[in-house]
């Protein structure tokens, strides 16, 4: 039984019969076709995680294969490794777990949402398993498609429809010049498939221009997706007015499949011509990455809502991962992969926390919660606490894990002041939400007024269930500690895995060698090394740093009157008031967004050929 | 942000990239046997293969087919997506509505007019069926066929009114065909993994060039297509038609 197309196609077509018959059906069974159907792409797609590990799986669409005697693809097809397999895994999984969540939540229209949350579920595997550039595209433009009507899911509030009409205007522009840059490229080599591009691009004559520009082009739509720094700003907006199950796959997998693709279009078609040259995609990815990192950092900081918060915090992550993939290196990869998996995890289990607290108070507002303290959710408090401490990127998670490879691999490539970027990230977007749980989870901390948040305009919440409720469904905290648990197991068992994975990822000739049927010895038109390749010191005492770091950062936010944080009060005026001017800038508005995104574009287009 | 700073953000940002795009010429001045590479297979595979005589719906519904499942689908939530966003809010409901245009109706349109529209609604459905089941043969194929299909609603509208387009066109039946076109396309893709065939595989007869069974799988695609696209359209002249409602206000 071939398995290939299944995450793709057994998700789409659930979708559909529930379109036809979802509404004459009783909400509990809809609940359950969709969480089996999520399990079950699920388990598909953690076996052909295992399967492709002894090499790429390439499945022909229509049985198009290669054209017998010039190797030229004519067909659409799924180039599935494990780090695509696995993202692909991740999704289901949250997915799964989104599903799980809203079975006590939560009320659908028919059985729409069903059928969109499934629709969303098929576009990211599409996304993460395909080999060819326009198929890519078609997934990003479908992924757009059903997260602006779930972003827009509660439309009898007018927030809800700005937030995704602001998802829908910037990611549509994003995704527009992507596809001008897929026409460019198939201009220019006559083929959409990945490999084949890649290849034609390497042996032909390109302009130094003309590539670069592509590739800025290609990128774009992705670097929309992922929240990278300018383009970052529908984000917040978006999860601040999204349901929570919504929220999970936004900020644990989508953004990230934004990263993995710009990962997969750079390795496979752009590595191997080198151009732009490597030092130049360093440096340029590494100044986006370090930007998204610090600006997420400090918005994320500065919020009470605790929905916002954690969207900052996601966007801050980002940062790190885009800075991961920027050090060009197979083990810097494979920590991006972990980090992934692990910060994927982690957020969906807080946002599944942000939904108990919806589902029980109503409101997402620190100050607001802090009246009503959540004594009786102490467990879920704790398990907020273990998230956070996942997010400070400490053991035993697969953050930690992540971390420190990238860590390594920068101070190996002598960037001294990277430490002190992913310190600040982390530690910030941790005290964040360890004052948030502090106080409204524990109660600790002066009532009112922080230092940071001074100002923050009130933001309303409505509940997403009617009523109040008394306990926490099992149906809540279950995927919740699941999902934490799991950030902590799955980091051992895949540290040597994904370096396997990470090193073929990065090797466009053994890419080109599977999906083309071609000969890997000779597949690679031009002499072909990695320029970054290499091991480093592990750098050990970093995630001590950002230990200290949270719990300072958090103690000062939530006692800023004790003596004992004085030391911080200096840094904490300079973070307010830097917070307060970084405010202005998201204002909600469109078109500030869309002028970001197009200045944005422009300054990282020309930096990327100034910089050669 | 102030407009001006804003513009200024912008109009920096929009000239950088105009000047970007002057250095992205380069596709013009490669060889054309390279460019065109994808055509030419395209073109001998068409004929000798598949007996069709329309490259174009050779590529969207056999070669890459595959890119069409996932535009047909992008189709499809963004009419359940459009239906998601205007909903009816909860204050109209269980209201009489009325079309808030329907005032005007009062003076025209003239018997005239309503005989011209009413008389173009079969020729458009004939004309739309014909593009649909001639994917194949000649230009055009379900998208296309499918907007067609729907402007037969739209004039419908157009000549009678909200209150009859209504009730010719029952509101449950439309989402059951545009759920039932998405459904036929992946069905018609899992025909051939069934039998052991990669997804979409052309596992049906190709029948002659120029006739109307020709290429396979092909013709049931676009025909499904058809109905999804035409189901979709009508739902989302719906959801905006009813926008306009208003509830009638009790004298």
């Amino acid at each position: 039984m071939q398995l290939a197309p299944l995450p793709v196609v057994v998700p789409l077509a659930v979708a559909a019969a529930l379109a036809i018959i979802g509404k004459h059906l009783h909400r509990r069974i809809v609940d359950s076709i969709s969480i089996a159907t999520s399990a079950a792409v699920v388990i598909i797609s953690i076996t052909l995680t295992f399967q492709s590990a002894n090499g790429a799986i390439v499945y022909w669409f229509g049985n198009w294969q290669p054209l017998a005697k010039s190797h030229f693809p004519i067909g659409i097809c799924f180039a599935i490794d494990p780090i695509g397999a696995g993202l692909s895994s991740l999704a289901a999984l949250l997915v799964l777990a989104a599903f799980t969540f809203s079975w006590s939540y939560f009320e659908s229209v028919g059985a729409l949402y069903h059928v969109l949350m499934l629709v969303f579920l098929a576009a990211m595997c599409g996304l993460a398993l395909t080999g060819d550039l326009f198929n890519m595209f078609v997934w990003l433009e479908v992924m757009t498609a059903v997260g602006v009507a779930l972003c827009g899911y509660k439309s009898e509030q007018s927030q809800s429809l700005q937030g995704a009409l602001n998802f829908a205007v910037v990611n549509t522009i994003g995704a527009f010049l992507s596809l001008m840059g897929v026409a460019l490229l198939y201009g220019a080599t006559g083929s959409l498939n990945l490999a084949e591009v890649g290849r034609t691009l390497a042996a032909g004559h390109f302009s130094q221009g003309f590539v670069t520009v592509a590739l800025l082009l290609v990128t774009a739509g992705f670097l929309v997706k992922s929240a990278t720094f300018p383009f970052h700003f529908w984000l917040a907006d978006a999860h601040a007015v999204a349901p929570t199950p919504v929220c999970i796959l936004f900020s644990g997998v989508m953004v990230e499949l934004g990263l993995y693709a710009i990962g997969r279009i750079y390795w496979v078609v752009f590595a191997q011509s080198a151009q732009p040259a490597p030092q130049t995609i360093r440096d340029v990815f590494l100044l986006m990455g370090s930007l998204t990192a610090v600006v997420g950092a400090l918005y994320c900081f500065g919020q009470r809502h605790l929905k916002r918060l954690l969207a900052f915090s996601t966007i801050s992550h980002v940062g790190i991962m885009l800075i991961a993939f920027s050090l060009l290196n197979p083990r810097a990869l494979a920590g991006m992969a972990l980090y992934l998996a692990g910060h994927g995890l982690i957020k969906a289990a807080l946002f599944i926390g942000a939904g108990i607290l919806l589902h029980r108070f109503g409101s997402l507002d620190e100050y607001d919660l802090q009246r009503s303290i959540a004594k009786r959710l102490a467990p879920i408090g704790v398990l907020m606490v273990l998230g956070a401490w996942g997010l400070a990127g400490l053991p035993p998670f697969a953050t930690f894990f992540g971390e420190m490879r990238i860590d390594e691999i920068g101070s190996q490539q002598h960037l001294t002041w990277l430490p002190a970027i992913t310190i600040f990230a982390e530690a910030l977007t941790a005290a964040a939400v360890l004052r948030f749980t502090a106080r409204v989870f524990f109660g600790v901390g002066r009532q009112g007024k922080s230092m940071v948040s001074a100002g923050a305009p009130h933001l309303h919440t409505d509940a997403e269930t009617s009523g109040q409720h008394s306990r926490v469904p099992a149906f809540m905290w279950v995927p919740m500690a699941a999902l934490i648990i799991g950030a902590a197991l799955i980091a051992v068992p895949l540290r040597g895995p994904v370096e396997t994975a990470a090193k073929h990822f990065e090797s466009a000739p053994l890419y080109d060698a599977a999906v083309l049927r071609i000969n890997a010895q000779t597949a690679a038109p031009r002499p072909y090394d990695r320029p970054f390749e290499a091991h480093g010191e592990s750098e050990w005492w970093i995630p001590l740093l950002v230990a200290l770091a949270t719990l300072g950062a958090a103690a000062a936010s939530l006692f800023p009157k004790s003596p004992r944080t004085a030391f911080a009060r200096p840094i904490g005026a300079v973070l307010s008031k830097t917070v307060l001017e970084l405010r202005r800038f998201q204002s909600g508005r469109v078109g500030d967004y869309v002028a970001w995104f197009a200045f944005g574009i422009a300054a990282y287009g020309s930096l990327l050929l100034l910089l050669h | 942000m102030r407009r001006s700073w804003r513009m200024l953000l912008f109009f920096a940002g929009a000239a950088g990239i105009v000047c970007l795009f002057t250095l992205a010429a380069e596709p013009i001045s490669q060889p054309r046997d390279v460019r065109n590479r994808y055509a030419t297979a395209i073109i001998s595979e068409t004929f000798s293969q598949r007996n069709i005589t329309d490259a174009v719906s050779a590529v969207n519904f056999d070669f890459r087919g595959f890119d069409t499942v996932g535009e047909e689908f992008i189709l499809f939530v963004s009419v359940l997506g459009s239906l998601v966003l205007l909903r009816m809010v909860e204050d109209r409901k269980g209201k009489v509505l009325r079309d808030a245009l329907e005032p005007w109706r009062d003076v025209g349109p003239s018997d005239a007019i309503r005989l011209w529209i009413l008389a173009m609604i079969a020729p458009k459905v004939t004309f739309g069926i014909y593009i649909v089941t001639h994917g194949q043969l000649t230009p055009g194929g379900g998208f296309q066929g499918g907007v067609i299909l729907a402007t037969a609603a739209l004039i419908l509208y157009l000549g009678e009114g909200f209150t009859v387009f209504r009730d010719v066109i029952s509101h449950p039946a439309t989402e059951i065909v545009e759920g039932a076109g998405a459904l036929g396309f992946v069905v018609i893709g899992m025909l051939a993994w069934v039998w052991g065939q990669p997804f979409l595989t052309n596992v049906l007869p190709l029948g002659k060039a120029h006739e109307l069974t020709s290429g396979g799988t092909m013709a049931l695609i676009s025909i499904s297509t058809g109905l999804e696209v035409a189901a979709g359209f009508i739902l989302l002249l719906y959801a905006f038609l009813q926008e306009n409602l208003s509830p009638v206000e009790e004298t």
